[in-house]
């Protein structure tokens, strides 16, 4: 047997160990810190938790007492607002979402819409700013297909709480590109970034207003190919790859 | 299992999930949906491991309140909803239990409160887990210390320290119990997959 065969059995008991709990102690942060730090060995204890999870059944049910619920209810707010916790909690997955340069250097996002589509049709006139498009109260809901792949972005909006929920299921990263996602104001003002996709994933994120308010139905959406990390500032953006456009749900 | 009781199963399964999708678009309603359709199967979870009413229930608020806040972790495609909460409000009590404060153990009986009319929906959801899940033959496979000793870690949430305590054998003993135990565990998971 291999020593790499050998390590990655060593792993799965390790990765077993700690999903079943057994851990404590200096041990138990180092594996959690492996979990964190190797996609590889956390596959291995999601692969576990999964397989115990079927054991469930086994807990028999109890009635947490009432005040549980208004707890979490006061918790999370009443009001139509998100709760600032949320923002705040939402913060370190905005990591792989940097807002690119685009969102404060019209210059920036000038030099990807030329890059875009080309000097011919370019002459994207600054924001007709505090012109909402449209304050729509339904959801806005977009599909980016990839090719002929059958892999696509699917793109929610929720105006109600101003949050955009990106599903990336089913994309997987090449380690060498990123995707970054662009929306298409409809008064042709330049694009703005709505961030670098996370393959496989599903994120939800606030938009910030200045995005917020160019959402609408018809709203286009631009997939582009970047270097990993996204459009570097100051270079032209990368190929269109797949393009979207909102509808109301 | 009737196909009655299949459809009830599959039903509460996809109203599950997409509440858990709504979720991740910020919508709250969505979360008391949630609360109401799974709060007794996680409080029970909560409770087990942890052995103490109160923590339990600062527990289960927590597991709630975190699921609200990082709704994008679950991924549909991945795991039936009732599955992933199980293993985030388990993962959740472990943690609590593993810094520090409680002390954990069995639930004196007094402490189970009687069980409201929702009970049997979580538990409909788990239907099929129950009944199609390889984990019990291979578990049933193992020799039966072996067995006692993993349903212990999962269920009451004892580590190896307090596993070989209670079985007043050296730790390293019980070690190597539990590992050959995953060991085999995880040949006839794979095998059966």
């Amino acid at each position: 047997m291999s020593v790499d065969e050998d390590s990655r059995r060593e792993d799965a008991l390790i990765a077993g160990e700690y999903a079943l709990g057994l851990l404590e102690g200096e041990e138990l942060l180092a594996v959690r810190g492996r979990v964190a730090n190797e996609p590889a060995f956390a596959a291995q204890v999601a692969w576990w938790e999964k397989e115990l999870a079927n054991l469930a059944d086994g807990f028999a049910g109890a009635e947490p007492g009432a005040h549980v619920w208004e707890r979490i209810a006061a918790e999370i707010g009443t009001s139509e607002a998100p709760p600032s916790a949320d923002v705040v909690d939402l913060t370190p997955r905005l990591r792989r979402w940097q807002w690119t340069a685009a969102l404060t250097s019209a210059a920036a996002a000038v030099l990807a819409a030329i890059m875009i589509f080309g000097p011919s049709t370019t002459a994207p006139t600054p924001a007709a700013t505090d012109t909402p498009q449209i304050a729509a109260a339904e959801p806005l809901y977009a599909q980016v297909p990839i090719g002929d792949t059958g892999l696509r972005l699917d793109v929610t909006y929720v105006p109600k709480s101003e949050t955009m929920v990106i599903a990336a299921i089913g994309l997987t990263p090449d380690g060498i590109h990123d995707h970054e996602l662009w929306l298409v104001p409809a008064d042709g003002s330049p694009l703005q970034s709505l961030g670098v996709v996370d393959p496989g994933a599903v994120h939800s994120m606030p938009l910030p207003k200045e995005i917020a308010r160019n959402l609408g139905d018809g709203v286009g959406l631009l997939l582009t190919v970047e270097p990993l990390g996204g459009k570097p500032e100051g270079e032209d953006a990368g190929p269109v790859v797949a393009e979207g456009t909102f509808a109301q749900v | 299992m009737s196909d009655a009781n299949a459809d009830t199963a599959s039903v509460a399964r996809e109203r599950l999930r997409a509440a858990m999708m709504r979720l991740a678009g910020g919508d709250r309603a969505a979360l008391e949906e949630i609360y109401k359709a799974t709060r007794v199967k996680l409080f029970g979870i909560c409770l087990r491991i942890l052995g103490d009413r109160k923590e339990a229930e600062d527990a289960l608020q927590d597991v709630y309140i975190n699921l609200w806040q990082r709704a994008d972790r679950y991924d549909p495609t991945r795991a039936s909803p009732i599955s992933w909460l199980a293993t985030f409000a388990r993962n959740r009590a472990i943690d609590r239990l593993r810094t520090g404060k409680v002390r954990g153990g069995a639930v004196p009986v007094e402490e189970a409160a009687p069980l409201p009319d929702e009970a049997p929906l979580a538990d409909a959801l788990l239907i099929d887990a129950e009944n199609n899940a390889q984990i019990h033959t291979c578990l049933g496979a193992l020799d039966g210390r072996t067995q006692t000793h993993i349903r212990s870690a999962f269920f009451d949430g004892f580590t190896y320290a307090e596993l070989a305590d209670r079985a007043d054998v050296p730790l390293g003993t019980m070690k190597s119990w539990i590992r050959r135990g995953l060991q085999k565990l995880r040949s006839c998971l794979e095998a059966n997959a």
